[in-house]
């Protein structure tokens, strides 16, 4: 093969990856237009672009409420949670070198529903909106647990095997101080926290969706400055060091950003978990393994994944709130499934 | 042989022994429990395992009730209505020091605890008899009868059904059957006026008022809430959308106008915004709590706000004997011409006045008022 052909193949490679992320961003665009456009109250399609046009000072207050106060945080939120998730999902499985890692895997999930639930239940003797403490709450117990894996990472170095064990312990040591607060909690307030587990995007306001974007202004530049290193570790970890990756460090900088991404995205909406295990492998069947890629992808098929969702239930349920949780974990299965049947099908052959 | 013949004659003193404790069949009280159980007690109970309905034992017993109480199932008394608890025992210390046998929501229900109380009769709420199931058979087997009632089925018949079967076990048929004319009367009384009133079924919004303003809270479908709104002749908003309970779309609540806004409310230990309702809560806290939902973002044009009826009302308010107060107060929310004359705030207090040993001292209803 010439060295003309090479290029040539790695210059179609660039356009198709280009294609498939204009694609993707087009993708989302129309799905986000019809999560805004969808509702219980049934305006017209040209109804809803006109109050989404007047601005939040409408004329029509109920139709500028609707659209600025209602549909558009949901949505909005909907795109950045999904795109967190996806991102971080993709660098937890990077770094752990698992295929089965999600944001949730080292144990992050069982702390933000430990902390949600401690405030549900005990907050009312703090002097913090009563909104706002549960998201305090879970972020502050995500990033204590994403504390205690790093501490265990400094002391005997951050392998995948540490990560996963101290993770595991981690995991175990909040779920049963979760079940404890359950345990205590009357019904009342157990409810209330099961169904912030759930995870609801119904809680987005335009404070979660400032405070999250701020996360991810602050976390993707760092994660964009290491895509050629962390395209070198997938090769495996002696390859990459070969290559001169610095990957100790590399991985206890990464598992930060992956604990604030998911704490972010945790704190404000609850546990939807799959998006962090489904969206990094739909991602990687599409673009490959280059990060340059693979990790904008990610992030657009999580949020397509979450909105698309979002649209469902709305559709599905048009009065009640049905639990963005539950359905993009549902539809999120075939998904799944079919991606594995397909892998297997290549490897077969 | 010797010591054989000993251990014969022992069990054979012991047979003898229970069967002459089995009572006669002439002083015998069988009732039917709201289960369909036929339960047979020897005289009226004087040792009483309490799971629950409180207040409602209180009522129908009248004076001295709580001193033939010796176990009570404590947390769905002192955990869910905790002001309520702290009200009834200050006023009979007593209750304080009951045994207790524990929550079948905490999977506490011990049934060891419920025997070593040497009850002569367990008064279980119907969901506690479903919940205990087989531990049920283990406590009539240990010689504990067991009677189920049940208020929360919010039927007129169960509540008369129940209110007769406490009256029966303990021995106060009087009392019994007084209370459950005077509920089916006020019930009636309001459907009937209901029936009578013109101006149609207004559109109702109901919501529990746990988590405050920021957050829509759950909305009842069906039972509970949507069974007041029902038969105060309301149309609620929730209906066909939630299944029993369960939150509305926020959007789903703007287009629906609805034209009557519920927020419930009650002793809620840490809801820090959560509308705070019940025993020895001020009206000023409540309506503070209040004032926050029709700042709702779409609210200020909701007919409801616009007019005025956004209320609170007592969560803990149905599923008792005087729960009617709640159905009259909606009822003439939603017909008020119909119901001129009828003052449920006043009602409330009459029955507490009249049938229980404390006064109902708190927030149990009230409006917002529109604001200027």
């Amino acid at each position: 093969m010439t060295t003309a052909a090479l290029l040539g193949g790695y210059r179609r490679d660039e356009r198709r990856r280009a294609i498939l992320l204009a694609a993707a961003c087009l993708l989302l665009a129309g799905i986000c237009a019809v999560d805004l456009a969808t509702g219980p109250s049934a305006m017209p399609l040209a109804e809803a672009l006109r109050a989404l046009a007047a601005g939040p000072e409408g004329a029509d207050r109920t139709l500028a409420a609707i659209l600025w106060q209602i549909r558009l945080p949901t949505t909005l939120m909907g795109v950045l949670v999904g795109a967190s998730l996806g991102v971080a999902g993709l660098q937890m499985q990077t770094i752990l070198d698992n295929p089965l890692a999600s944001p949730f895997t080292l144990g992050f999930s069982a702390a933000a529903g430990f902390g949600a639930a401690l405030a549900i239940m005990f907050g009312a003797a703090l002097p913090v909106a009563g909104w706002l403490l549960a998201p305090a709450a879970a972020f502050v117990t995500t990033l204590a647990a994403a504390g205690l894996v790093y501490i265990v990472a400094r002391l005997r170095g951050s392998g995948p095997e540490v990560l996963v064990l101290g993770g595991i312990a981690v995991l175990f040591l909040f779920q049963a101080l979760q079940l404890l607060l359950q345990y205590m909690a009357s019904p009342e307030v157990l409810q209330q926290i099961v169904f912030w587990l759930f995870g609801s995007l119904l809680k987005a306001n335009w404070t979660s969706i400032a405070v999250l974007a701020a996360i991810m202004a602050a976390v993707l530049p760092v994660l964009a400055r290491d895509v050629w290193q962390l395209t070198a570790l997938r090769l495996g970890e002696a390859h990459a060091r070969s290559l001169g990756v610095a990957v100790t460090g590399l991985r206890r900088r990464v598992l930060l950003c992956v604990a604030l991404l998911t704490a972010g995205a945790v704190a404000f909406v609850g546990t939807i978990g799959f998006v962090g295990l489904a969206a990094p492998h739909a991602a990687r069947a599409l673009a490959g393994e280059d990060q340059r890629v693979l990790m904008p992808l990610a992030a657009l098929v999580g949020a397509i994944m979450l909105v698309g969702a979002s649209v469902l239930a709305k559709t599905l349920s048009p009065g009640a709130v049905l639990p963005v949780g539950i359905v993009t974990a549902i539809i999120g299965v075939p998904m799944l499934f079919a991606l594995v049947l397909r892998r297997g099908a290549g490897e077969r052959s | 042989m010797n010591r054989l013949t000993a251990a014969l004659a022992a069990m054979l003193t012991l047979g003898c022994a229970l069967l002459a404790v089995v009572p006669s069949a002439e002083a015998e009280i069988v009732v039917t429990d709201v289960e369909g159980r036929r339960v047979t007690l020897a005289a009226p109970a004087q040792r009483v395992l309490l799971g629950f309905y409180y207040e409602d034992f209180l009522a129908i017993v009248g004076p001295g009730a709580m001193d033939r109480v010796v176990a009570i199932s404590r947390a769905p008394w002192k955990d869910w209505r905790p002001m309520q608890y702290r009200a009834y025992a200050a006023a009979i210390p007593r209750i304080e020091a009951l045994a207790d046998v524990g929550s079948l929501d905490a999977g506490s229900f011990a049934v060891e605890a419920a025997v070593a109380a040497r009850p002569d009769v367990a008064i279980l709420a119907a969901w506690q008899f479903k919940g205990l199931g087989p531990a049920v058979a283990t406590l009539e087997a240990a010689g504990v009868p067991v009677v189920v009632v049940d208020y929360n089925a919010q039927t007129v018949e169960r509540h008369v059904a129940s209110t007769l079967v406490i009256g029966k076990v303990m021995g106060a048929e009087a009392r019994a059957e007084r209370l459950a004319a005077a509920y089916r009367a006020a019930v009636e009384d309001t459907t009937a006026r209901v029936e009578r009133a013109d101006g149609g079924r207004p559109r109702v919004y109901v919501e529990l008022g746990q988590k405050g303003p920021a957050e829509y809270g759950n909305s009842y479908g069906n039972g509970m809430w949507a069974g007041v709104i029902a038969l105060a002749g309301g149309d609620n908003i929730a209906a066909g959308q939630v299944a029993s309970w369960g939150p509305l779309s926020p959007e789903y609540v703007l287009a629906s106008q609805p034209e009557v806004v519920l927020i419930t409310g009650s002793e809620w230990l840490n809801a820090p915004d959560g509308v705070l309702m019940g025993f020895g809560i001020e009206q000023g806290l409540t309506r503070e709590r209040l004032a926050g939902y029709p700042g709702r973002p779409g609210w200020q044009d909701l007919p409801a706000v616009a007019g005025g009826q956004v209320h609170a009302l007592y969560h803990g308010g149905t599923r008792t004997l005087y729960d009617y107060v709640y159905l009259r107060y909606l009822a003439k929310v939603l017909h008020p011409a119909a119901f001129a004359d009828v003052d449920p705030a006043a009602e409330l207090k009459a029955y507490y006045a009249r049938n229980l040993p404390i006064a109902a001292e708190g927030t149990f209803m009230l409006r917002l008022a529109a604001r200027p």
